[in-house]
């Protein structure tokens, strides 16, 4: 750029090492940088994410879901829905992606040492949940009962069907799964019930925990809903928000939620910030 | 050297612009092409258009900020892929004739692509630019820079100003780049007087006299913010045909989208300009749309500027009063009535039955 500022907009060049289908629909990539090795003053906070680019079709945001304790790489789970995850799923092994971040806020798991973690994800919002969970059990130490509840719409739809095994061979930590009424199969072991209605049913009591909760607006709405009847206080209820986004830094003004942008002041809020935004989201 | 400025002849000044040309300098200036008045590259001073100039149709904007532009080109090598930045023209260029709403609004892109997150592009460009503001002798009907904190004379941001007297031009440089601007051509200009400036003054308050629309405080902002929710939004947004042209028009909107134009061999990330007033701007992959109609869309547009961008930004509203967006909305949405009707929470009044 003749010498001028770095290009905002120019994404570092990554390689699909890894590829695992979670679902019919869903996949987690593993990438790494195409030089092999990240760059100088690379790093990322649990819960920021970036724009992931196939060259071609466009850039999309997903959250890295791979704690900073699991560095080295770049890990994202998407769902194929859209023109860039259509294209996304369509690359192969060792093709190239970009990737520019990463960008927003973070979880304070600094701040949640020594609570309970409770991580309630319904469909693809469980993606939110990945990082800071893996780290919760990479600093086990850190952190009190852990409870996973994972939510899907049909068995199929269930995203980490292999790690939640791993998750439930940890000390301290119980995994429990639900599909929504209507998508169980006849060996289905698990839960069946909406997750809100699941998650009032195991009443977790408060105890200074942290909730963190991701999922489609419709779950997210009730989930709060029933975290609040619980006793739960919002400080302590932790949410991403996921508007679109194009720029990621700011400028091209389509995340705000009111004054808040997603990009910069989220994506990770707690439901007393959420009480106070505007319907916008 | 502090000077009184300069009192010039239309000719003077516009052989002071040939000079920049000669110089190599890009000028920008009001041109009048298919009945229109629009801000064009010049190749003569005589191409300039300042008789009975009201403001032009699109607002200058464009030339800091392109209607689209390439971000970063890509190019597929098997499965590499190779990544170029897009090469930026170093030539300078001279924004002549700006009314001080559009120079306002250059400053309110400064806020935007300036800010913590510096976009180079749009920075590269600014650094080679330098302004030319034209004060104003008379208001047009949808004229309300007055309301916004604006004036016809308005200096701020402008690096040279040029002033119409019935009888002469005045021009003064406002910093040391418009002293540079005018460097090679002043020693022959004859100088203004303090006479020349006290009518200067008298002109503007005439001006400011004929523009009718009354002030909107920056006081309203937070109000403002708390009208989310009231139904005044969905009356006045029904309206909204979402056709966006305010958008596109206004020297400060900047939101954008970009998109990857190419073809299987390679390609160009751009940016290019986009409007809260479209249905897709918010709209996600899986289909939930938080502004899905077009009242909350509406109501986005009016509180980003007036609510959002002044509680963030040192008060300044996110509008400069040029109004362009009242004389081009097709349904006849007046943003100024709107506020104004949003902080007495009442029904709108006049300019929108």
């Amino acid at each position: 750029m003749n010498g001028q500022r770095e290009n905002l907009f120019r994404p570092q060049l990554m390689r699909i090492a890894q590829a695992s289908e979670e679902t019919p629909d869903v996949r987690t990539l593993r990438l790494e940088f195409r030089d092999g090795k990240a760059p100088p003053k690379f790093e990322w906070r649990t819960g920021q994410f970036g724009q992931f680019s196939v060259f071609g079709a466009g850039e999309c945001v997903f959250t890295i879901t791979n704690p900073p304790t699991r560095g080295g790489h770049i890990q994202c789970t998407f769902r194929q829905t859209g023109k860039v995850t259509s294209a996304l799923r369509n690359l192969s092994l060792g093709q190239s992606v970009g990737f520019r971040g990463p960008y927003g806020n973070y979880f304070p798991m600094d701040d949640w040492r020594g609570r309970d973690l409770l991580f309630v994800g319904g469909g693809i919002g469980m993606a939110a949940l990945h990082a800071p969970l893996q780290l919760a059990l990479d600093r086990r130490a850190d952190y009190g009962q852990i409870l996973v509840l994972n939510g899907a719409r049909t068995v199929a739809d269930m995203v980490y069907k292999e790690e939640m095994k791993e998750w439930a061979n940890t000390n301290g930590v119980t995994v429990v799964r639900t599909v929504d009424p209507g998508g169980e199969t006849p060996d289905w072991d698990g839960e069946v019930g909406l997750i809100p209605n699941v998650f009032e049913r195991l009443n977790p009591k408060p105890n200074g925990s942290i909730a963190i909760t991701c999922g489609p607006p419709i779950m997210l709405r009730f989930m709060l809903l029933a975290l609040e009847k619980l006793g739960f206080s919002p400080e302590r209820v932790i949410t991403t928000l996921e508007n679109k986004m194009k720029c990621a830094v700011g400028q091209c003004g389509r995340c705000n939620v009111g004054r808040f942008f997603v990009c910069r002041d989220g994506p990770v809020v707690t439901a007393a910030q959420l009480k106070n935004l505007p319907a916008d989201y | 050297m502090k000077t009184n400025g300069w009192r010039l002849t239309e000719t003077e000044w516009r052989s002071w612009l040939e000079g920049l040309l000669r110089a190599g300098k890009s000028v920008i200036a009001p041109v009048e092409e298919n009945a229109l008045r629009l801000f064009s590259p010049v190749t003569s001073a005589a191409d300039v258009v300042v008789e009975n100039y009201s403001n032009t149709q699109w607002s200058p904007k464009e030339f800091l900020f392109p209607r689209s532009e390439p971000l970063l080109f890509y190019r597929f090598r098997g499965d590499e892929t190779e990544l170029e930045d897009p090469g930026l023209d170093d030539k300078e260029q001279v924004l002549f004739g700006l009314r001080p709403c559009d120079v306002a609004g250059l400053g309110r892109l400064d806020d935007i692509f300036l800010g913590e997150s510096a976009d180079p592009f749009y920075e590269h460009r600014r650094k080679q630019t330098t302004v030319v503001s034209l004060a104003c002798d008379k208001a047009e009907a949808a004229c309300f820079c007055t309301a916004v904190g604006g004036s016809p004379a308005a200096t701020e941001g402008s690096d040279v100003q040029l002033v119409p007297r019935a009888e002469a031009w005045l021009l003064q440089a406002l910093t040391p780049r418009g002293e540079e601007l005018i460097a090679g051509s002043a020693s022959a200009w004859t100088p203004a007087s303090a006479e020349d400036w006290r009518q200067a003054e008298e002109q503007r308050l005439g001006v400011e006299k004929t523009i009718e629309r009354s002030p909107l405080s920056k006081d309203w902002a937070p109000r403002l913010e708390e009208t989310f929710a009231q139904p005044l939004w969905e009356k006045l947004g029904q309206r909204c045909l979402g056709c966006g042209i305010c958008a596109y028009v206004c020297p400060s909107c900047s939101c954008f989208d970009m998109n990857d134009e190419g073809n299987a061999l390679c390609g160009t990330r751009c940016r290019s300009w986009d409007s809260c007033a479209f249905t897709r701007f918010t709209q996600h992959a899986s289909g939930h749309n938080p502004r899905a109609t077009r009242p909350p869309r509406y109501r986005q547009r009016v509180l980003h500027k007036f609510s959002y961008f002044p509680l963030e930004h040192g008060e300044r509203f996110m509008c400069v009063g040029c109004g362009r967006c009242l004389k081009l909305c097709p349904v006849g949405l007046d943003i100024h009535q709107t506020v104004r009707a949003a902080v007495s929470k009442g029904t709108p009044g006049e300019g929108h039955q």
